[in-house]
């Protein structure tokens, strides 16, 4: 495998991992956000950012992990303790997260490049000083090659070198890879056998290397062991080896002191405009104290450390008990502040001149001062083995499982054939037996397979939280979302085509249908709205439902914007019953909002949600109260590739209805079908609705429309966006399992039919697709 | 005999960027996803180099070095660290732990394949 080929490879496997972290992203980070001291959940998120840069650039992304550094400096510091996230720090860490994503599809990342330095440049404005110049690591040792050297090298491992993995004399063996080199062992340690410890290393070397590598090549390869062996290195042409500056603990404390009293002074300045203290705020507050305290005990500054312990004396008892911040307690922490930022000011002028300087890398401010974060050892969740298989070979595998399904219902007929036409009736009942054997075990095998592409819903409904948040915080809405039976699953081609028509209800329902918290405050609802996405299992089907508290839909409005845009006459709009006003909003270019937001568009959705959800054999209905709310309400088929259906006849046609569609099945006396002109219509069960004549409807050449009911009416009545409608059959046949094979292109307008589906007896049947004729 | 590595990484496709590098040059590499799992396959397997991450769930690498010393059949095989660059002070820890050296991440095929030779030649 060549390098280029590799770097495919691992671009790919990159790219598949970094799609799962970043949605993860999405959600930790919107739960940090009104979490955000929680350490694990400060953990998760850094980790999650660790990987993508980490193996980002390995993958070669190399624009998308310097990029993403930069955001990992941000929670890097909050997870050490010394700053807190923020709203705005979140707002600014999912545009980054979202720029992660853009840079990894992005053919050419060059193009970002403007966006990336404004956000880089807006997160700077949250780090502190010592960690804002880049810190590149040092390995970029130079590769230049230089002159001939000669060096004379001492190298005596440690006793226990061993006992690190590292075998010696394999270092030796590299140093005389780099040139021409002369190698005597020292041996004079090495005692008498008895005394040997063979696990541990008495030996020493003297190598003489003649070689036109870098110093820092020779170096090198005692990386692993420089800290513990004795090495000594000279070369005929010494340079001097650069010294890194060691980090000065008074300035790192004065650094974060710094920060601190910046972040005290923001929080002051709120606390004063505002006239009851705000929770979060004196939140936020004590635990700056705390860490500045922290650092201060540190750094044995008892001084700021008792300053600090007053105002976190003061600060505590408001919030546990949650009493408001008297205007004295506030005077107290005014002037505690000023005690503290006077000390710093005077500590920051005698420090020693040397130690000013800036702390050059976030390493050094690691070490010198940060708290050992310990790594949680056990993560809560554990997942569940699983492997990634190619979409055609599963499909392959589906399609198998479905036909046997379709094929076992061979069986019955074969066994009605011998009983009746062979009189073989003993053998017949052996052939159902076996037959029915068969089919208990297809209909294991076929639901074991279906559930492999069946997924929970959670993977669409994980991205609702940050759309709501983001509508809510642009409008200054409060919003809050609700999320219920995200572990109903659906078919994995549905749940990739619910996406865009859920993001629209959601949106809708938050932007529309939610109002400012003000105006809800004067209707005497909540300042906060409610939106609930919930999905459930009901019969065959699942149900996704979008519901909001918000203000509602007009139908009178409904209306008369229908008659402006000429899409209804005055006389239908009359016509029109409240509930059938609604059913308006489906009308293509139709909007309601009166002023069109940047993010629900142009009101051109609801009519293509619909025409979506009916592409997936669903329907979309609507119930909305003025004042009270919205809710919609989609129903889709569980699963898009096996379904049961309602075998009929009809004219000696055989159809098949898929049996999500069908609400009931009923025979209903001729009397109560009442026909006006060429239209007819049903009264069952207090309700009316038409109906049609399956023959009629799919006339073959030269017949002629019924012009009478038999006595009985075989009637499906099937519910569609327009509501229930009853289908007139000439016999009910039975339930079958079916595989829908789209039609082929040249019948694809016909959307009277789903497909067809081939019958356990190897003919032909038409899947009707009731929304599509009625 | 090929030698056989261990890529020990919570990271799904760093496991498997290591493992491409590593088998493009011609060594056997099993992978595991933390310290845990990588005590657990250790045993069934004998293992001539150990890569490993640091931050990973169940069990670090800082403590898989801790365990996998302790054990009789790993004494004194190399292990080399997977770092970045701010963590410093995690390298220091990792030979305390018995650590054989690093590599630091991100890193370059060749990096990596040198850092191999150096330590399991």
């Amino acid at each position: 495998m060549d390098i280029a080929t590799l770097q495919v490879k691992m671009r790919d496997a990159f790219r598949v991992e970094a799609t799962d972290l970043l949605a993860e992203l999405d959600s930790s980070m919107l739960e940090l956000e009104s979490r955000p001291q929680d350490a694990d959940l400060l953990n998760r998120v850094f980790r999650a950012i660790h990987t993508i840069k980490g193996s980002g650039a390995t993958a070669g992304f190399n624009e998308m992990a310097a990029f993403t550094h930069h955001v990992e400096e941000l929670f890097d510091e909050a997870r050490m303790g010394r700053l807190i996230i923020t709203h705005e720090m979140i707002d600014l860490a999912l545009q980054a997260k979202d720029l992660i994503g853009q840079l990894l599809e992005s053919g050419n990342p060059g193009e970002l490049e403007s966006t990336c330095a404004q956000v880089v440049e807006a997160l700077a404005k949250f780090l502190p000083e010592s960690v804002k110049p880049s810190s590149r690591s040092q390995l970029n040792a130079g590769s230049a090659i230089s002159q001939r050297q000669r060096h004379k090298i001492f190298f005596k491992p440690h006793a226990q070198v061993f006992f690190s993995g590292t075998d010696p004399i394999n270092l030796v063996d590299e140093l005389c890879t780099l040139g021409n080199a002369k190698v005597t062992g020292q041996i004079k340690r090495i005692p008498s056998l008895e005394n040997l410890n063979p696990e541990q290393c008495y030996l020493a070397w003297n190598i003489e290397l003649v070689s036109s590598q870098p110093i820092a090549k020779v170096k090198e390869v005692f990386l692993f062991v420089e800290d513990e062996s004795e090495i000594k290195i000279e070369s005929r042409l010494e340079p001097a080896p650069g010294e890194t500056a060691k980090a000065d603990p008074l300035a790192d404390f004065l650094n974060i002191a710094g920060q601190s009293l910046e972040a005290l002074d923001g929080f002051l300045s709120h606390l004063r405009a505002s006239k009851e203290s705000d929770r979060d705020c004196c939140k936020n507050y004590l635990r700056i104290l705390k860490t500045f305290q922290a650092a201060a005990y540190r750094q044995d500054q008892q001084e700021a450390a008792a300053l600090l312990e007053e105002q976190i004396h003061l600060l505590e008892p408001s919030i546990t008990i949650g009493g408001s911040l008297s205007d004295e307690s506030k005077g107290l922490l005014e002037e505690g502040f000023q005690q503290l930022a006077a000390l710093i000011k005077s500590l920051r002028e005698h420090q020693p001149f040397g130690s000013r300087l800036e702390v050059p890398s976030i390493l050094q401010a690691d070490t010198a001062s940060a708290p050992a974060v310990d790594v949680p050892r056990k993560e809560p969740v554990r997942v569940a083995p699983s492997i990634r298989v190619d979409q055609d070979k599963l499909d392959r595998l589906i399609q198998s499982a479905g036909q046997l399904l379709v094929a076992r219902n061979a069986f019955p007929i074969l066994a009605k054939k011998l009983a009746l036409e062979h009189g073989l009736s003993g053998m017949g009942k052996e052939v159902k037996d076996a037959g029915d054997h068969i089919s208990r075990i297809a209909e294991d095998l076929q639901a074991a397979v279906m559930s492999i592409r069946m997924m929970p819903i959670r993977t669409v409904f994980q991205r609702f939280p940050r759309l709501v948040r983001d509508i809510g915080r642009a409008q200054g809405k409060e919003v809050e979302l609700l999320l219920e039976g995200e572990d109903t699953e659906l078919d994995k081609t549905v749940i990739e085509q619910i996406a865009d028509p859920l993001v629209h209800l959601v949106r809708n329902a938050a932007d529309h249908g939610i109002e400012p918290p003000d105006v809800r405050e004067q209707a005497g609802k909540p300042r906060t709205g409610k939106v609930t996405l919930k999905a459930y299992n009901q019969a065959n089907n699942v149900v996704i439902e979008v519901v909001d508290d918000g203000r509602g839909m007009d139908p009178a409005r409904l209306k008369q914007k229908a008659l402006e845009k000429g899409l209804i006459t005055a006389s239908a709009a009359a016509a029109l019953d409240d509930r059938s006003a609604l059913e308006l909003i489906f009308l293509p270019g139709l909007s309601t909002a009166e002023q069109v937001t940047g993010i629900s568009g142009r009101g051109v959705g609801m009519d293509v949600v619909r025409s979506n959800i009916s592409q997936l054999h669903g329907t979309t209905t609507l119930e909305s109260r003025l004042g009270g709310g919205s809710k919609i309400t989609i129903t889709l088929p569980a699963s898009l590739m096996v379904s049961k259906g309602i075998l009929v006849e009809a004219k000696g046609e055989e159809y098949v209805f898929p049996i999500e569609s069908v609400v009931q099945m009923v025979r209903l006396e001729r009397d109560r079908i009442h026909s006006h002109e060429q239209a007819h219509f049903a009264t069952y069960r207090n309700e009316v609705f038409p109906v049609l004549r399956l023959a009629d409807h799919f006339a073959c050449a030269g017949q002629l429309p019924a012009t009478s009911w038999p006595v009985e009416v075989p009637l499906a009545i099937v519910q569609t966006n327009k509501g229930r409608t009853g289908i007139a059959v000439d016999r009910f046949i039975g339930q079958v399992e079916v595989i829908v094979k789209p039609m082929g292109r040249e019948f694809a307008e016909i959307a009277a039919f789903q497909g067809t589906t081939i019958m356990g007896d190897g003919r032909v049947a038409l899947v009707i697709n009731p929304a599509g004729f009625i | 005999m090929a030698k056989t590595i261990m890529v020990v990484d919570d990271s799904s496709s760093m496991r498997q960027m290591v493992n491409f590098a590593l088998a493009s040059a011609g060594y056997e590499v099993v992978e595991a996803a933390d310290g845990a799992d990588a005590l657990a396959k250790s045993g069934v397997q004998k293992v001539d180099l150990f890569i490993t991450d640091l931050n990973m769930p169940n069990m670090n690498g800082i403590e898989l070095t801790r365990q996998l010393r302790a054990a009789a059949a790993y004494r004194f095989t190399p292990i080399v660290l997977l770092t970045t660059e701010s963590q410093q002070e995690k390298k220091t820890e990792g030979k305390a732990a018995g650590a054989t050296g690093w590599v630091v991440k991100p890193f370059q095929v060749e990096q990596l394949l040198a850092v191999v030779k150096k330590v399991c030649p």
